[in-house]
């Protein structure tokens, strides 16, 4: 039956450059396959994507051509300046997605494992990671940044190279701090596998302490002085510091710059010369550390892939705490299996690092936004409208929340049908308690982020109220859409919540999601512009009048809008999830 | 063709693998035994180069799986019991990559790219994305990968997982004929019958030692007091002899 192997299938070592070329053809199928599946299955999705990522291009561009303008009339050398804070901050950025996105590539993916078990070298694996991982952590950059350069350039109407520049210049630069989140990432798993979570915690603390600490001295001053001419130049003179003649940052910025200048003759020569020579430094820097990044790998990767399998997770043996504990035995008998679903998902919650990281840091970070806002003084109209501004704001971070961790609920729990389905727990029950747990989950920090933020921008009391009731209004609907699609369309093949969460329900619930907050906000919003207008022309008197019914039935309508967000997909998510056959 | 030499594994504390010394020559089929936890899977990583020795070496062919692991790799086939492939590609593709990651001459490797689809009875399905594919179907395609090279050691770690009884008797046809050509073959296994059937020698671990190491008759001649059949006391049947050696209170002793 089995034909004896032939006696030329001898296996031999292949150079380095035969490898990355097998890697080459690796992603060239790989990308053909995904790419032709999804122009056959994913047409809306992908021009979606498209057509947001155009909008989101051009909307940056116009924003940024406004901007220009408006710093080139007042200083033309600021530019450099802000080139220099954006760039440097990016950097940081940079060398930390990186490191995060080449740690799993490397280390933690099945495909790690299957390379490290062929005749592969080290470096040619690093070399073929490297390229995903900086990929990921790139277009982001690029979709940010081209269109504040493109902008720059139509501004100071730079000569056509510096357009063609752009590209080649930010290539380069993100090269440098890719490589070294990767040269990082791989002396961290090897020589401080135990050490590597919180080293990289405490890194990642201590950036983005640095940033705030940074953005803080740069604009932090008295209230009265902000936005002035003072204003400017002393947050100016602080960010001076991200000015360092050694830094990528600096070579990008003057090298973006030269580019797009022109001699008083008009000539542009010495200036594009200029700029290729700053192009030069960062393609070779870029090089050479992807040299050392290669020798490191040579050295490092299997050292510390090893150090990694050596690892046994802790394995904790902690009581039941308190808090689910009072839940699980709070109320009847009957709600008994809904509150012990919610503990089982608070407690997957809490054990998983990933969701409530990105939950403290993106709250956190808008918690801290808020509490600056007090830095700036404000009328009230403008102070009313900034505050529906930071409504939306932690609308849309709750919708992709809701959206990452909330819609792939239902279809992970969709895998686990067997214990499900075994226990005397009903399938409408299962919905519910995903529904509430988001609500609830979202509700308190929300609630005291709009607290926080009307606080501090000075806002009435009635108004305060009114954002709150829209902020409950958006947990509920936010919550009933992600629960409701997931439900409606659940993929129960995949295991990855992101791949879920990617999916074309996962795309529809943030879609939806997004428009519902628009709508909700606008419709809250405007009757309150109107009545601060009215006020503001002398057409208020006291009482009841016109402009205040308006905002009344702008609230009737947010909360009408909010109770078709809530029950619409979760009516259709529960009748779909009865019927599921996993 | 592999060798262990006084090779120990620890995690933190605990002792994974301890000093382990085994041999095995070309063409034999070791199957290695034990309970859940004894040092099986450590002892097959290191043994693939995806775990370092804490102490002593690890050799296929003889090249040091820490010093040279290249060197060791070409001589390795490995089908791990989580069969991992590129879902976007076709079991053909996944085939050729491996192929060519082993630097085989082009027409060569369609001619055995070809022989294993046929032996795995794959031709089905490889022209599929491998994301289509069951654990039996993805089993055979790993199968048939790890043998594209002709690999002088093959490693199995639970390789029955997920297969059909059809594919089962494949595999086992395989590995006899295999074996017989000169191929050395270390499978982890918690079937005794399968050791028992194929198996030249089999290796009973406990808590990371070799408790027994021996043929299968030898297992039965230790348990019986004599070789079975041979007419001299009771004998008992392997799982009450593997048993006996993996309880936490028997009678095992060190190889």
């Amino acid at each position: 039956m089995m034909p004896p192997p032939a006696p030329d299938a001898v296996p031999r070592p292949i150079s380095s450059g035969a490898e990355s070329g097998i890697f080459l053809r690796l992603r060239w199928l790989i990308a053909r396959s995904t790419v032709g599946e999804m122009l056959r299955t994913s047409r809306l999705r992908v021009s979606l994507v498209i057509l947001l990522s155009a909008l989101f291009w051009g909307s940056l561009f116009g924003l940024f051509h406004e901007a220009f303008t408006f710093v080139d009339s007042l200083h033309a050398e600021v530019i450099s300046l802000l080139f220099n804070a954006f760039f440097s901050s990016l950097m940081v950025m940079l060398v930390f997605s990186t490191g995060i996105l080449l740690y799993s590539g490397l280390y933690t993916t099945p495909e790690a494992r299957l390379l490290l078990t062929l005749p592969v070298r080290s470096e040619t694996i690093f070399a073929h990671k490297f390229q995903e991982a900086f990929w990921f952590s790139s277009w982001g950059f690029i979709l940010l940044g081209s269109p504040m350069l493109t902008a720059y350039g139509v501004v100071r109407h730079a000569p056509w190279p510096f357009f063609v520049l752009i590209i080649p210049f930010m290539v380069a630069f993100v090269a440098i701090p890719a490589t070294l989140g990767g040269i990082v990432c791989m002396a961290l798993v090897a020589w401080m596998p135990r050490l590597r979570l919180h080293a990289l915690s405490i890194a990642v603390g201590a950036a983005l302490v640095a940033m705030i600490g940074l953005a803080w001295m740069a604009l932090a001053s008295p209230r009265a002085d902000a936005m002035s001419a003072a204003w400017f130049e002393q947050a100016f003179s602080r960010l001076s510091i991200t000015e360092q003649r050694m830094l990528p940052s600096w070579w990008l910025s003057s090298g973006l710059i030269e580019a797009a200048a022109r001699a008083k003759d008009g000539t542009v020569a010495r200036h594009q010369t200029e700029a290729l020579r700053f192009l030069a430094v960062l393609v070779s820097n870029a090089l050479i550390l992807q040299l050392v990044g290669r020798q490191v790998a040579a050295r490092l990767h299997r050292l510390g892939a090893s150090q990694l399998v050596s690892e046994i997770p802790t394995r904790r043996q902690r009581r039941m705490s308190w808090f689910d504990e009072l839940l699980s035995r709070a109320g009847t008998d009957r709600g008994r299996p809904l509150r012990l679903l919610i503990v089982k998902d608070l407690r997957i919650f809490r054990r998983d690092i990933s969701q409530w990281s990105q939950f403290v840091i993106f709250f956190g970070l808008l918690g801290l936004y808020f509490w600056n806002v007090r830095v700036f003084n404000y009328q009230h109209a403008y102070a009313a409208m900034i505050g529906f501004l930071n409504l939306a704001v932690v609308g849309l971070i709750l919708s992709t929340f809701t959206t990452r961790f909330v819609f792939p609920m239902i279809s992970l729990e969709g895998r686990r049908f067997w214990i499900l389905g075994l226990l005397p727990v009903n399938r409408d029950q299962i919905v519910w308690s995903k529904f509430i747990f988001s609500f609830v989950g979202g509700i308190v920090p929300c609630c005291l982020l709009v607290a926080l933020s009307d606080t501090m921008l000075g806002i009435e009391p009635w108004l305060i109220a009114l954002h709150e009731v829209c902020c409950v209004v958006l947990c509920a609907g936010l919550s009933g859409i992600a629960v409701g699609i997931g439900a409606r369309m659940p993929d129960l093949r995949e295991v990855s919540p992101s791949k879920i969460a990617s999916g074309f329900g996962g795309t529809l619930s943030l879609v939806i999601s997004s428009l519902f907050i628009i709508a909700v906000v606008l419709v809250t919003a405007v009757p309150v512009h109107i009545r601060f207008a009215a006020q503001e022309r002398g057409f208020a008197a006291a009482g009841w009048t016109g402009a205040d019914r308006g905002v009344a039935l702008g609230l009737a309508a947010a909360i009408v809008l909010g109770l078709l967000a809530t029950f619409l997909p979760l009516v259709l998510g529960l009748r779909a999830f009865r019927r599921l056959e996993p | 063709m592999i060798a262990f030499e006084g090779v120990t594994r620890s995690y933190g504390e605990k002792l994974a693998v301890a000093g382990l010394d085994l041999t095995i020559p070309r063409g034999e089929l070791f199957a290695l035994l034990g309970p859940n936890g004894a040092g099986k899977t450590t002892t097959i990583k290191m043994l693939v180069g995806l775990l370092r020795p804490s102490r002593g070496t690890v050799q296929v062919a003889g090249h040091d799986l820490v010093r040279d692991p290249r060197a060791a790799h070409l001589h390795l086939g490995y089908v791990p019991d989580e069969p991992c492939l590129y879902e976007k590609l076709t079991g053909r593709e996944f085939l050729w990559f491996i192929a060519d990651m082993f630097g085989m001459p082009k027409a060569a490797a369609e001619k055995r790219i070809a022989a294993e689809i046929s032996n795995f009875e794959l031709g089905e399905f490889a022209d599929d994305l491998a994301e289509s594919y069951s654990l039996g179907m993805r089993q055979r395609l790993v199968f048939a990968s790890s043998l594209l090279h002709d690999p002088d050691v093959l490693v199995l770690d639970e390789p029955m997982v997920g297969l059909d009884p059809r594919s089962v008797r494949i595999v086992k046809d395989l590995l006899r004929e295999r074996t017989r050509g000169g191929m050395t073959v270390f499978m982890s296994t918690h079937t005794l019958a399968m050791a028992e059937e194929l198996a030249d020698r089999v290796g009973i671990m406990v808590r990371g030692r070799l408790q027994f190491l021996g043929t299968v008759v030898d297992l039965r001649a230790r348990g019986s007091g004599s070789v079975e059949g041979a007419g001299g006391g009771e004998s008992r049947s392997l799982e009450q002899l593997y048993l006996e050696i993996t309880s936490t209170d028997g009678p095992g002793s060190s190889p």
